[in-house]
C-alpha cells in the first residue's frame, strides 16, 4: 500500500491490516526518496487517484479508506 | 510560534474560509487536533499547510490545488462526499461524520 506518515486515515487503514493480522507491505510516500515518489504518482495518475491511502490487494486497487471493501476482496 | 499556538491560529483562519463554503470543521475533535498538528509539521517542512492526505508532486501548479483548505479546487468531489479529503471540513449538516467513507472521484461522480 501506498500511504503518507501524516495522514490518520492511512494509518487506520494499516491498523485494519494488522488487527486482522494480514501482513502488508508498504511505502510512506511523503518519506520516499524521489525517484520512488515518481513511480508512486505515475501508478496513482494512471488510476485517477489523488489521495492516499492507496492499497492493493491481488490486482484489486482500493483507493481511500475503505474497511468494508478490504474485509471483502480479502474473504474476511 | 509554537505547534499548539499554530494550530490555534490555523483553526480560527480555516473556520472564517470554510463556512461561507457551507462546511465546518469535522465535530470529531481528535481528528481536528491530530489533522492540524500534521498541517502544521508541514507548513515548518514546506512554508504551507498542505493537506495531510494528498501527497505533495513537486509540481507547483498543482501542489497549490492541495493547500488546505482545499476545498475550493476539488468543490464537486467533496460536495459529493459531504467532506473534504482528510476529513477536516465536513458539510455544515454532518453530525456523525464516521457515516461518511472516502469515495474516489469516480466512484463518487456516480452516487
Amino acid at each position: 500500500m501506498y500511504t503518507l506518515s501524516t495522514c490518520p486515515w492511512c494509518r487506520k487503514t494499516k491498523n485494519f491490516f494488522a488487527g486482522h493480522n494480514i501482513p502488508f507491505d508498504y511505502i510512506d510516500y511523503d518519506l520516499a526518496d524521489a525517484s520512488t515518489q515518481d513511480r508512486i504518482i505515475e501508478e496513482l495518475d494512471a488510476h485517477g487517484a489523488t489521495g492516499f491511502p492507496y492499497v492493493k490487494i491481488d490486482n484489486e486497487i482500493v483507493y481511500g479508506y475503505n474497511p468494508s471493501r478490504y474485509a471483502e476482496l480479502l474473504g474476511l | 510560534m509554537n505547534v499548539e499556538s499554530r494550530k490555534k491560529a490555523l483553526h480560527y483562519f480555516f473556520g472564517k474560509i470554510v463556512d461561507p463554503m457551507g462546511y465546518k470543521f469535522t465535530p470529531d475533535q481528535e481528528l481536528v487536533d491530530f489533522l492540524l498538528e500534521q498541517e502544521v509539521i508541514l507548513e515548518q517542512k514546506h512554508g504551507i499547510p498542505f493537506c495531510p492526505c494528498q501527497g505533495l508532486r513537486h509540481d507547483r501548479s498543482r501542489d497549490m490545488k492541495i493547500v488546505c483548505p482545499c476545498i475550493p479546487f476539488h468543490r464537486k468531489h467533496f460536495d459529493i462526499m459531504k467532506r473534504c479529503w482528510c476529513g477536516l471540513y465536513v458539510h455544515k449538516d454532518v453530525t456523525d461524520p464516521d457515516s461518511l467513507p472516502q469515495l474516489p472521484y469516480s466512484e463518487a461522480d456516480h452516487e
